[in-house]
């Protein structure tokens, strides 16, 4: 069963930040980061290990643990929990460096 | 628990490691003594080179063949734990004059034993797909190797350890070198500790002239700083240990002035290790961020591809060198008992090896495979005369 | 535009922002430097889009106009020049622009970079649903999002509290608070309490309102032993689905029989804070132990370091809460201007700040007694545990160096096993393998586990083009 995400804030903008994820177009709201963007959108996990292939999400959410890296607009090894999300952003889950 | 033994190893490093397995192998009991904790040192804070490529002909390549020799029978010993990879080293010279120097120097390594290939265009490429194809050419030493010099250091006791021919203390300074009636070693005193054995091996690294004045007798060992710089970890761009010609002029350098010179490798870990800088600056710890900068430019330069990888952290150390550049290994003749593994500056886990072999022969009054004339303690005195050997 | 500031102040949380707003003075140039998007920190952590953080009693704009703010800066690193003093500041942009590196020159610098939650190896910690308490707090403060839909709020302290009601309050659902010490414990420690305590136990006591009205049950005593993964998320990969809770003795060793299994799809974990002192170790800054176990810088009555010029405030002076903070990071920014303009600042105020300072710091120390955490029993889990997330090195790989390569302290562990060398550098890991090796640190030992000498991860290729080294260097 897809886990639902719930989002608490009254009055916020409507999803207007339309970006891709892993090549699907989605809406998000406007100023949360890159790793709420991938919660909102039903990934629990956008990286794999590079030693066992484990998947990994968000865990420290303050920058610190680098288990959140994600693939952004190419760029791999970015902090999900650091980046906020911009209009028309590529997001990919990354498997092990990141780098091919 | 017994406190005496057949020899006592102070340090704990990949030199002392090595001296302590040979001791073993040679049938003797060892006690291993380090201030700190295994390979804490010059050996913790090293890439783990096994070089040929970077000696000159004399004394020191020598004890390098020999050493790479002894590791790639060690590693049937002891395991692929320590990480032991025969990648082969190639030094890389951009402009036509600096590689026409690096063939020069090849030549007259050959001639004492050292397998060198010069290599241009797309055979360097072949070598290293990555590598700036600016280049004017290099030179492909398979002999070169590397190890994880924690893990070969600590692996080499914990093998002695296991066969109970090797007691380890940590974390034990030692504060004394008690002699008897006629001057001879009768064991170390620790701060906790005394432990007793007619044979004391100065293997303490960059702290080998403490230890040697301890027993009474002048080792002048002084420290080199090195910053090593540790990107991400990357996908497999770098197969060799590669740097750039300029490294092997700052390895036989008396200059006390900063050098650096590429020097980039992978790691089993996916990691990419960037050596090397050589400074004396006392034990001055402090991050100098032109050093890191002048390392970052010079490994771009060999490999373009690392301006997207991220530098993670840097690690430094000091290498422990003599005044001649050449180690100091074998019995003190001033000192009964005593012998010497130290100063071997950047070259430590290479030569290693050949040390401890040469440690463990003359331990037990073997005529050694190479003399140990050129690394006598005693040719810092003053008034001491070399001897000549025909 | 000029390298040169008169203050900097690295981090813009609360103990960084107060100190901006009072050194503001007339003539001097001020500047914080913050990683985040926007000014807050981790307590006032707000959306992108959101008003603006301004501290209480921080409402002159006038003032605010004297002071610059570079969101989304991460320091790198930090020397002292020592033929100037000058303190010169090494800065990277963010993840979309690690490549735009900067240096600032500051002739005096406040430390305020916070702290992270501590954490300690378990099993399936490192599963997907699995996060810090903080950073749970952190999406849904800086996002509106919540970790999960329902949540088990693990490990010890009053934050607990706080998170469990962060999330409530958010809409989600929270399966049970696990304490693992006992709360009366404060009670025994706050008794003939401070006025500083009052407040905070207001706080705290608001929180447990909000959860009992929730009908969240508050377990103490109890720990989670073991988190497992059997469900899979929208893209079909694993994550949390349920969690062990045991009962514990004194040393957190769990009782057997105890087992409570909670079905979860998010666990959070938090063992208090860890201090984030690696800037302050790059300046060779002297170091004391805290009475939570950690580090803490070294800081007089004036918030001075060991190091000339060199001031620091709020959590890594030791762990001690926003209010805290707040008043650290005013009296660091007094005597920062202080020493600039070479006017003292009013005594009357000093003196006023000084006692707060004093009420706070004792009601920190008595939480930090109130909520220990023995680490020991991390060395009892299964061997396959992970314990560094980064390399995926586990505690049977950890014991093996420990036990047959002679790895007695957490810098031969690292050397020898890896834990420690990956992304994160060991700030994970750290408080774990300091568990594993059996005997408390020292403060020397601590603190080279926790030095740094690169703060955050740099492109090498911006390093290498850096102008301003190659300036540095030319002086």
């Amino acid at each position: 069963m897809p886990i639902m995400w719930r989002s608490f804030m009254p009055n916020l903008p409507v999803n207007s930040v339309h970006i891709r994820i892993d090549g699907n177009d989605v809406a998000v709201r406007p100023g949360i980061s890159v790793a709420a963007a991938l919660l909102t959108e039903g990934y629990r996990s956008w990286r794999t290990t590079r030693g066992q292939q484990q998947p990994r999400g968000i865990f420290c959410g303050i920058g610190a643990c680098f288990d959140c890296l994600v693939i952004l607009n190419g760029q791999p090894n970015v902090r999900a929990c650091m980046t906020t999300v911009e209009p028309g952003d590529e997001i990919a889950t990354q498997e092990g460096t990141g780098h091919v | 628990m017994t406190n005496s033994f057949d020899a006592i190893v102070v340090g704990a490093g990949v030199v002392g490691a090595s001296c302590a397995h040979y001791l073993v192998e040679a049938g003797l009991s060892v006690a291993v003594v380090d201030r700190g904790s295994v390979a804490a040192g010059t050996t913790g804070a090293g890439e783990g080179n096994i070089l040929v490529s970077d000696k000159e002909p004399g004394p020191e390549l020598d004890l390098a063949l020999l050493s790479q020799r002894l590791w790639t029978e060690l590693i049937d010993v002891i395991g692929p734990a320590i990480e032991l990879e025969p990648k082969g080293g190639l030094a890389v010279g951009y402009e036509q004059h600096t590689f026409d120097h690096l063939r020069a120097f090849a030549t007259e390594q050959a001639a004492c034993g050292v397998v060198a290939t010069p290599v241009t265009g797309a055979d360097l490429l072949e070598l290293e797909p990555n590598l700036n194809p600016e280049a004017a050419g290099g030179v492909f030493y398979p002999q070169d190797m590397q190890t994880q010099p924690m893990l070969a250091a600590a692996h080499l006791i914990a093998r002695g350890v296991r066969m109970g021919r090797i007691t380890l203390h940590t974390n034990a300074n030692v504060v004394a070198i008690p002699r008897d009636a006629r001057g001879a070693v009768t064991g170390v005193e620790t701060t906790t500790q005394t432990l007793q054995a007619p044979l004391v091996v100065n293997a303490a690294g960059t702290w080998g002239g403490e230890i040697a004045a301890l027993a009474g007798v002048n080792v002048p060992i002084l420290p080199r700083r090195g910053f090593i710089l540790v990107t991400e970890p990357l996908p497999v761009i770098v197969n060799r240990k590669v740097y750039s010609a300029e490294y092997v002029a700052n390895v036989a350098s008396d200059d006390a002035a900063l050098q650096t010179a590429a020097v980039v490798e992978g790691t089993h870990s996916g990691t990419i290790l960037i050596g090397a800088s050589r400074e004396r600056v006392g034990f001055d710890r402090t991050l100098d961020w032109t050093v890191v900068q002048r390392l970052a430019q010079q490994a771009l330069q060999l490999f373009p591809r690392l301006a997207q990888a991220s530098l993670l952290r840097t690690y430094g150390g000091f290498r422990p060198y003599c005044p001649d550049h050449l180690p100091v290994i074998g019995p003190d003749a001033r000192v009964p008992g005593l012998m010497h593994a130290c100063g071997h500056e950047g070259a430590g886990v290479g030569l290693s090896a050949a040390t401890g072999f040469l440690i463990a022969q003359a331990a037990i009054g073997v005529s050694p495979l190479l003399s140990l004339a050129p690394f006598a303690a005693e040719r810092f005195d003053a008034h001491h005369v070399a001897v000549v050997h025909a | 535009m000029s390298d040169q500031r008169d203050i900097i102040i690295i981090g813009a949380g609360a103990a960084g922002m107060n100190a901006a707003y009072v050194a503001a003075e007339p003539g001097l140039a001020v500047t914080v430097v913050d990683a985040n998007p926007c000014p807050g920190g981790q307590y006032h952590r707000r959306g992108a889009l959101e008003q603006r953080y301004r501290p209480s009693g921080c409402s002159d704009e006038n003032r605010w106009a004297r002071v610059e703010i570079l969101s989304g800066q991460q320091v790198y690193a930090v020397n002292s020049m020592p033929d100037t003093g000058h303190v010169l500041v090494r800065m990277r942009g963010d993840e979309r622009h690690p490549h735009e590196i900067g240096i600032l020159r500051a002739r005096a610098l406040i430390v305020t970079t916070g702290a992270m939650d501590r954490q300690l190896a378990i099993p399936g910690w490192q599963l997907p649903g699995v996060m810090a308490g903080g950073g749970a707090q952190s999406l849904i403060k800086g996002s509106g999002v919540l970790p999960g839909q329902r949540t088990l709020v693990t490990g010890t302290g009053p934050f607990l509290l706080a998170v469990a009601a962060s999330i409530v309050q958010a809409g989600g659902e929270v399966a049970a608070v696990i304490e693992a010490n006992a709360p009366a414990g404060l009670a025994r420690h706050t008794r003939k309490m401070f006025p500083a305590a009052v407040a905070k136990t207001a706080e705290a006591a608001r929180f447990a309102g909000i959860l009992a009205r929730h009908r969240v049950p508050y377990l103490t005593r109890r720990r989670v032993t073991r988190i497992a993964a059997g469900a899979v998320d929208t893209q079909g990969r694993a994550c949390v689905s349920e969690a062990t809770v045991q009962r514990i003795d004194s040393q957190w060793q769990p009782k057997p029989g105890t087992e409570q299994r909670f079905d979860v799809d998010c666990v959070t974990l938090g063992f208090g804070f860890t201090a984030q002192l690696d800037l302050l170790l790059q300046l060779g800054c002297a170091i004391t132990d805290a009475p939570d176990g950690g580090l803490a810088v070294l800081v007089d009555e004036r918030q001075a370091t060991s190091r000339p010029s060199v001031f620091a405030a709020g959590e890594t002076t030791g762990i001690g809460g926003v209010d805290l903070a707040s008043v650290e990071g005013r009296v660091a920014g007094l005597h920062a201007a202080a020493e600039l303009t070479g006017r003292a600042p009013a005594t009357a105020l000093v003196k006023s700040l000084h006692r707060q300072r004093r009420h706070l710091h004792g009601f920190a120390t008595a939480l930090a007694l109130a909520f220990p955490v023995p680490t020991q029993w991390v060395n009892d889990q299964p061997g396959e545990t992970i314990v560094c997330r980064c390399e995926e090195i586990t505690l049977g790989d950890i014991r093996s160096a420990r036990d047959d390569l002679g790895a007695t302290d957490p810098r031969s562990i690292k050397l020898l096993t890896r834990a420690g060398m990956g992304w994160c550098q060991g700030r994970m890991c750290s408080f774990s393998v300091e568990g594993i090796c059996g005997r408390q640190a020292n403060v020397a030992a601590q603190a080279a586990s926790a030095s740094r000498p690169v703060s955050v991860p740099v492109p090498l290729g911006a390093i290498a083009r850096d102008e301003n080294v190659m300036r540095e260097s030319a002086q």
